[in-house]
């Protein structure tokens, strides 16, 4: 692809490596593509100071190009430090240590919370999935939660979770910080646009939209109300060109976050 | 006076895990998971164990496909980017298989408060989740009645037998994992009445004393060692070999068929005796090429 064209994978990387800085102390889950491609790019960009653990092990890692598994050794190379989950992963994370943490959800609703647990009733359900791993744990201790979604429909974007398998705003207004948890969801990113939350009631409200998508667009794909922001809504800005060189020579080369988009 | 040899064949390890027994299994998702003695329990026909599996994926997969489980307490299977376990999903709808369902931290917790016998340990994971919801007997949610503070209280899960994969151990039971350990496995020992490891290789106890920091588990903690080279396969042991992505692929395409997983289960994961056998079922030299991680 030419520079100055780019495709929606690439844009949902750049929007979200743009949202981290030097202050930014990342790690990563399993099926994370999106995610650690931004973590990647914004340390070769902007943020050379941004930490990312690698499958939450490796530290500082330096991959030469990612894996078919963001949970493996494929993407560790480089790394200065492997840490131990337990001893060193878990005290950093509750320590504050790592202060950023993306993940998605089967289902995600208006407060960020999300489910990676069940479709359908609890004890009969529809599809069993996965479980929430460490959301339940890490949606607790890390406060600058992101999010995104690389199929925003009214499937995974519900007015109501079958299960809460890990807290983003919780019910949302202050009951989180009422829990004693620190910060919260910062954004959402999906395929179609950028979101993020209201300050006062900490519901989804859209930031921008990507170019060519309609808000009426957006409002379908989405099974709650978004709240809107005062004045006109702005379009997503476009990558650089040397965002996206990075991104395809360096970052990604192989371009395996294309694995998060299909079904 | 010799110590004792821990070292033991696969059978008489296994043969120490009674049916209904609580077993726990290393590794994470795609790595490091006991795969050999994973077999061997199913080979053994074991019943109604409940399985501990912080984060896993295939060692609960084959042996809730081999009729093995009664109950699974964990946070998360999952075959990653390559799908949902089959069996396990299958089993779990179908109600054939219980699920205890908590968080990884949570059952971590769980874990150390066994490890370390105190009646609880306090974390702030999972509040406001309806994970905690589930087994409010276990993860209990509290206030500190000094701070006003909540927290849930991660009640002791104690394990019968630990089963873990490591990179090298001696005759007497010290185990390394290279070039270090980054799971979870030694909050699942130090739960574990006993604990049996499955190692790549087995080394001289001269090697543990010329370089005694890197040792992961000492003897006093290991039952009993069984030497399996491949032994985590068709999960990865780092640094030497990674998953079998080739693996995953057929197994989930035929678990996509019930009709051909019988044959399928029995030519690849039942059928084969020795775990030489085993390996020359999925494609001997040429697949451990492919697996073998070049860079490090």
């Amino acid at each position: 692809m030419n520079p100055g064209t780019y495709s929606i994978d690439e844009l949902m990387v750049v929007t979200l490596a743009r949202a981290f800085d030097n202050t930014t102390r990342a790690f990563n889950g399993a099926v994370s593509f999106i995610p650690v491609c931004a973590y990647l790019l914004a340390r070769k960009t902007h943020a050379p100071e941004l930490v990312w653990a690698a499958s939450s092990i490796a530290i500082d890692a330096e991959p030469a190009q990612l894996g078919e598994s963001t949970l493996s050794d494929s993407i560790w190379d480089g790394a200065a430090m492997l840490a131990n989950s337990p001893f060193d992963f878990w005290a950093y994370a509750q320590g504050g240590h790592y202060n950023t943490f993306a993940f998605r959800g089967a289902q995600i609703d208006r407060f960020g919370n999300v489910n990676n647990s069940v479709i359908g009733p609890y004890d009969t359900p529809k599809v069993r999935l996965p479980g929430g791993g460490g959301m339940a744990d890490l949606g607790c201790m890390i406060p600058r939660i992101y999010l995104w979604s690389t199929t925003h429909n009214p499937r995974i974007f519900v007015e109501k979770l079958d299960f809460r398998s890990g807290i983003g705003w919780g019910d949302g207004g202050n009951h989180r910080a009422d829990l004693g948890l620190p910060g919260g969801p910062q954004l959402c990113v999906t395929n179609l646009c950028v979101m993020d939350f209201n300050l006062e009631s900490r519901s989804m409200q859209i930031r921008s939209l990507h170019p060519g998508v309609s808000l009426d667009q957006v409002r379908e794909a989405t099974g709650f109300e978004l709240v809107l922001p005062d004045g006109e809504i702005a379009i997503t800005d476009a990558p650089l060109d040397e965002e996206l060189r990075i991104l395809r020579e360096e970052v990604d080369p192989t371009s395996e976050r294309l694995r998060e988009f299909t079904p | 006076m010799s110590r004792m040899k821990k070292t033991s064949s696969i059978e008489e390890a296994i043969a120490r895990v009674p049916d209904g027994a609580t077993i726990a299994l290393g590794g994470l998702s795609m790595n490091s998971t006991p795969m050999a003695l994973v077999r061997e329990l199913v080979r053994q026909g074991k019943k109604d164990l409940v399985v501990v599996a912080i984060v896993n994926g295939l060692g609960v997969d084959w042996l809730i496909a081999g009729g093995c489980v009664r109950r699974v307490v964990s946070g998360l299977v999952s075959f990653e980017g390559m799908g949902l376990a089959p069996n396990f999903r299958k089993a779990v709808e179908a109600g054939s298989c219980e699920l205890e369902e908590y968080s990884e931290y949570l059952l971590i917790a769980r874990l150390r408060a066994a490890a370390t016998h105190v009646p609880f340990i306090p974390t702030k994971a999972g509040l406001g989740t309806d994970v905690i919801k589930l087994h409010p007997d276990t993860t209990r949610l509290e206030v500190d009645q000094v701070s006003g503070e909540s927290y849930i209280a991660c009640t002791p899960l104690p394990v019968d037998v630990a089963l873990v994969h490591a990179n090298e151990a001696d005759s007497l039971g010290n185990v390394r994992v290279n070039p270090k350990l980054v799971w979870m496995d030694n909050e699942i020992v130090n739960a574990a009445e006993t604990t049996i490891v499955s190692t790549e290789r087995i080394i001289s106890h001269r090697d543990f004393l010329a370089e005694p920091h890197r040792t992961t588990y000492p003897r006093f903690m290991v039952d009993a060692i069984v030497e399996i080279p491949w032994g985590a396969y068709p999960n990865s042991c780092f640094p030497e070999y990674t998953h079998d992505t080739e693996f995953y692929d057929v197994y989930s395409k035929a678990a996509a068929q019930p009709e051909k997983f019988g044959e399928f289960w029995e030519q690849r994961i039942t059928g084969p005796v020795s775990h030489t056998e085993f390996m020359g079922a999925q494609g001997g030299t040429s697949t451990l090429m492919r697996i073998r991680r070049t860079s490090t």
